[in-house]
């Protein structure tokens, strides 16, 4: 998503944060692709649009709650992240077998580094899962380099949420 | 089914699980209604009078906070404001001051007026600072009288005219003061 498009989510966030329903159908149409996309990254291919649909509607009930001070983005894929990983650990308890990611070869990287660079990713994803929404939303709003974000409460909480990502991994992964 | 018609089938589930989300938003607000009209109750205010006067704050303040915009924005600062008209004549009650004919008017009376003031001044305050505009002042003078009316009926229909003039007195000097 584009500076233009993440600025004008947050104002048509905090528009419905208000109670301005005109803003809904704009708003509706910016986030819908973006959690869908994200959801396929995060869950199985199968539960890609079950994932993505719970966080839509979440997103949209907790609006009221939208903090205008927040980057929308950010904050509605916290919200996704928290989801996915709530429809993963159901799927988890009721011991369904796992459907792997989808592949996302780099066209440059040749069969063995694009398959290292999938499994690496995919347990990033997996460990990012299992965080709090606000730690992934640090981390998520840090990746994508929002600049109003860079305060001194913003890197003390990236800070933070990185080191419970280091003991996620470590908790997963070993030491590697 | 065509992709489109999925969507707007989902656009539609999304803005009702939005209007919901507000509604739950709006009713976390019915507990400080109850808890001014348990207090009124609680001070010996009559119980069909408290709930004339229960009942139109938590519909108005559920309503307008559910409804979004400047007036929703002015609930919160309202039933703040009347929390303070809502008190002073009821610590008065508190405190062994008899309500009787000529002697309530003596010190009820002038509590129900002080809280208005206050009530007045805050509206005030917070509707410069937000730089609001009128439904915003409407709102919260609205939620304001009716959350210090469930106090100043104590002093009768004199003690909420009182209360209502201590608004309007303390609070548009200071909204005047500070358009200019």
């Amino acid at each position: 998503m584009e500076g233009g498009e993440r600025a004008e989510l947050r104002r048509l966030m905090a528009r419905l944060a208000d109670g301005d329903r005109a803003a809904f159908g704009p708003a509706f149409a910016l986030l819908w692709p973006r959690l869908r996309a994200f959801a396929a990254r995060y869950v199985a291919v199968a539960d890609a649009e079950d994932a993505a649909q719970a966080a839509l509607l979440r997103v949209f009930s907790r609006a009221s709650e939208y903090d205008p001070e927040r980057d929308a983005l950010a904050w509605a894929l916290g919200i996704a992240a928290w989801e996915c990983r709530t429809l993963r650990r159901k799927r988890e308890r009721r011991r369904e077998d796992d459907v792997p990611p989808p592949d996302r070869p780099d066209p440059g990287q040749g069969p063995e580094e694009a398959v290292i660079a999938r499994d690496l990713s995919a347990a990033a994803e997996a460990v990012l899962g299992t965080l709090r929404p606000n730690d992934v939303e640090t981390i998520t709003a840090a990746a994508a380099g929002s600049g109003k974000l860079r305060g001194a409460t913003f890197r003390k909480r990236l800070s933070r949420a990185l080191g419970r990502l280091r003991i996620a991994w470590r908790a997963r992964h070993g030491s590697r | 089914m065509a992709a489109d018609e999925l969507d707007l089938r989902l656009q539609a589930r999304a803005r009702r699980a939005y209007e919901l989300g507000r509604l739950l938003a709006a009713l976390r607000l019915a507990p400080f209604v109850l808890a001014a009209a348990v207090a009124a109750i609680a001070c010996g205010r009559p119980f069909p009078v408290t709930c004339a006067l229960a009942l139109p704050l938590l519909l108005l303040s559920v309503g307008l906070a559910y409804a979004g915009g400047p007036a929703g924005r002015a609930v919160r600062p309202g039933l703040l404001a009347g929390a303070g008209a809502l008190a002073a004549p009821l610590l008065m009650a508190t405190v062994g001051h008899a309500c009787f004919g000529p002697a309530c008017m003596s010190l009820a009376l002038p509590a129900c007026v002080a809280g208005g003031g206050l009530a007045g001044v805050v509206i005030a305050r917070t509707t410069v600072r937000r730089d609001a505009d009128l439904p915003f002042v409407l709102g919260a003078l609205a939620v304001a009288a009716l959350t210090g009316a469930l106090g100043c009926t104590l002093a009768g229909a004199a003690g909420v005219l009182g209360m209502l003039a201590g608004v309007v007195v303390a609070g548009a000097p200071v909204l005047v003061a500070a358009r200019r």
